[in-house]
């Protein structure tokens, strides 16, 4: 039984040493060689991945370009669903958010937000023709109709907010999930930001369409930030100098985010804060 | 878009991933049949404790399911201390909760062996290592690799779990070309038909021919 | 998120937790039935004496005991709505449940009705009992002990699979500790949680099972009281 005793030992020794604890800052990291690690989900056209993993959408457009200027030029990228994305990097499985997340007071209690990269609005997705008439929480709750969005997503929040009743929501697994319940008709109505939505009306050939973000309550006007674990604040605070030039002459951006529809509207004013916004949305 | 031209516009990514799978589920079998012949063994252990230990490892990993495991593992390990990667993290969770079944199955095929065959290499004076190595394991194979090749196909089947904790594999390609191009037919269609290739001329015919050895080795099986 | 166990948070989502427990019974009863009828539908095909209907249903069975439940979830899910047949996610779920278990029970109904000697077939046909009468009153009690344990396996294999669920959007167990660990950034205590309900109910009701087999064992003089 000797060796039955040994090889147990062994076979522990060899679980627990491929396992190792990351303390050290993700600056640190990177100079030893360490490749940087972008986690995102896949939203069309804020970022997802190709067929090859590489990075697509405008906000990882914007996250290379500051990181081209930092003089990061590798990386590599992990695809999360989206409720994997906090979780993940504070489980260290990425090192940046690049999804597109709104910076909200829930989330900056739970990661970094770098300065805002840009203004966005949500929008809800309907049916084409808009059968029922639905442009905003109000006219959900009024019409009983059956509201979709992301796991995870802000608008859980905002729906709960504006009181809509938790049996008329339906929760997904993101953007492909919204577009897969809508399309068949597993929902009424989808919320989601307006470049999702108006994504997802170009990717069916208008069977749906966006209503118009005006008629959404004003407060859901959000700012977008790239998100860092908490005690990366040296390279957080290195990544917000690095996107302030960009942001100061911003027309190199501009142009690799622009083939994804972003655009100079989107970029933010200097009354929306990321501090601004963590106290008060 | 025709079939045709889906596949070769994706059908490399696709490839590329049932590698990854492959990997998956040749790394977590090797790691499955460790833990089952160390826990398998232990089970049957006159020590008390020996045996408890592997009592609630087994009914643990048996009574929690693997996709609950495998995202404790992934979110949850690292804040003890243990962070794996997305890949081994998958291998350890997959071979881990296979290994409480494989220790079943093992326990059951060293139990099957007939007390004599026990008996008789004790009254020669065997040494308990060379009982089980010349008497009882050449025995044993051929009673645990039925269910023990059945336990493997479903392996196979749990290699596709991985792709919810970021490991692109089949699954995640599958997942993602969908989410892109919304031909689910032809992307789920096409995952589903290399998962039934792999399992069927290559897992199963591959597990037959060990069976088939096995059954040589204690002459069970004209040649 | 701070690797601390927070009791407060782990209290305030419980009840939510234990509703949507009820939830993944649900799925887990509801699949069940339907793998059961799936399973008989299997066998019926595969003891039907035309070839053909033999071979095609050998090749189906095959084909779904081979490939991942996953993914044959999301291929009803996503695909079923581009033929126009649009059902909720719990249906798709149930159905493909039925259908990847289905044939699992039909392995377990075929082993019990090979399990009954083949002697009892012969009696029977001696004796000129019509089939249905051979099945009701002499086979099905006899196989009915075999198939028990297999049975109540596959039962405890679907309770442990109804987390894929969560993956199309069921709203049980596994799909509440997302929905709450991603609204609260906490996946600690909802993962931990969800492994202990697990726990707490696949273990009696493995006990359960075991018990059954015994007392069933045990009505058909299979083994003497003394043996327990």
């Amino acid at each position: 039984m000797n060796r039955f005793y040994k090889s147990i030992a062994v076979f522990l020794v060899i679980l627990f040493s491929i396992s190792s604890v990351n303390a050290a800052t993700l600056t640190d990291r990177l100079k030893d060689g360490h490749k940087l690690r972008l986690g995102f989900g896949t939203a069309v056209p804020w970022a997802y991945a190709g067929d090859n993993g590489e990075a697509l959408g405008f906000v990882n457009m914007i996250a290379l370009t500051v990181l081209e200027e930092m003089g990061i030029t590798e990386h590599e990228t992990k695809v999360f669903e989206w409720s994997g994305l906090i979780p993940g990097i504070n489980a260290d499985r990425s090192d940046m958010v690049t999804g597109g997340m709104y910076i909200l007071k829930s989330r900056c209690a739970n990661m970094n937000f770098s300065d805002p990269i840009g203004v966005f609005g949500d929008a809800m997705l309907v049916p084409k023709g808009n059968p029922k008439n639905i442009n905003n929480y109000a006219d959900v709750i009024s019409t009983g109709a059956k509201l979709v969005t992301g796991a995870g997503f802000n608008t859980v929040e905002a729906a709960k907010r504006y009181g809509v009743p938790e049996s008329q929501m339906m929760l997904v697994e993101g953007e492909v999930g919204i577009l897969a319940a809508m399309k068949a008709g597993r929902a009424d109505v989808a919320v989601q930001t307006f470049f999702g939505a108006k994504e997802h009306e170009e990717k069916t050939g208008g069977a749906f369409e966006v209503t118009d973000p005006k008629l959404m309550p004003k407060e859901t006007l959000n700012v977008v930030g790239i998100g860092f674990r908490k005690t990366d604040v040296e390279f957080r605070d290195n990544f917000n100098k690095a996107l302030a030039k960009v942001m100061a002459n911003p027309a190199k951006m501009l142009e690799r985010a622009g083939e994804y529809g972003y655009d100079k509207a989107q970029l933010p004013p200097p009354e929306m804060s990321t501090e601004w916004a963590c106290s008060t949305k | 878009m025709s079939y045709f031209a889906f596949l070769s516009e994706h059908g490399t990514t696709m490839l590329l991933g049932s590698v990854t799978t492959v990997k998956v589920l040749i790394c977590a079998t090797i790691l499955y049949v460790i833990i089952s012949i160390i826990f398998g063994l232990m089970r049957i252990s006159k020590n008390p404790i020996i045996q408890g230990v592997a009592t609630v490892y087994i009914e643990f990993f048996r009574g929690t399911s693997l996709l609950v495991q495998l995202f404790w593992f992934y979110y949850v390990l690292p804040f003890f201390g243990i962070s794996l990667e997305a890949f081994t993290a998958g291998v350890v969770a997959i071979g881990m909760n296979f290994g409480a079944y494989g220790a079943e199955i093992v326990r059951g095929g060293i139990l099957a062996v007939p007390k004599g065959q026990w008996e008789g290499a004790f009254a020669l004076n065997f040494t308990p290592a060379k009982r089980m190595r010349k008497i009882i394991i050449p025995q044993i194979f051929p009673i645990i690799l039925p269910p023990a090749a059945n336990l493997t196909v479903e392996l196979l089947k749990a290699t596709a779990l991985v792709a919810l904790v970021t490991v692109v594999d089949l699954t995640f390609e599958a997942k993602q070309i969908n989410a892109i191009t919304w031909l689910s037919a032809q992307c789920f269609g096409t995952a589903l038909l290399i998962y039934y290739i792999i399992s069927r001329f290559f897992l199963v015919p591959f597990l037959r021919w060990l069976e088939v050895i096995a059954a040589r080795k204690v002459g069970k099986e004209k040649i | 998120m701070n690797a601390e166990w927070r009791w407060d948070f782990a209290i305030e989502i419980l009840p939510q937790m234990l509703l949507a427990t009820l939830n993944t019974i649900l799925a887990a009863g509801i699949g069940y039935a339907i793998a059961a009828i799936i399973g008989l539908l299997f066998l019926l095909g595969q003891r039907t004496p035309i070839k053909i209907i033999n071979m095609i249903n050998r090749e189906i069975v095959e084909f779904i005991r081979s490939t991942p439940l996953l993914i044959q979830l999301f291929f009803v899910y996503f695909v079923l709505p581009q033929f126009g047949i649009t059902l909720s996610a719990w249906v798709c779920g149930m159905i493909t449940i039925g259908l990847h278990f289905g044939t699992y029970l039909s392995e377990v109904y075929r082993g019990a009705l090979e399990g009954v000697p083949k002697t009892q077939w012969e009696a029977c046909r001696a004796l000129n009992f019509s089939t249905f009468y051979t099945y009701r009153k002499i086979v099905l009690p006899q196989a009915f002990p075999i198939a028990i344990p297999g049975m109540g396996n596959y039962l405890v294999g679907i309770f442990k699979d109804t987390p894929l669920l969560s993956t199309i959007g069921v709203a049980e167990l596994f799909h509440a500790a997302t929905a709450v660990g991603g609204y609260h950034y906490r996946y600690l205590e909802p993962y931990t949680i969800v492994g202990l309900i697990f726990l707490m109910l696949s273990i009696p009701a493995a006990i359960w099972i075991r018990k059954i087999e015994k007392n069933v064992n045990l009505s058909q003089g299979k083994i003497k009281k003394e043996q327990i």
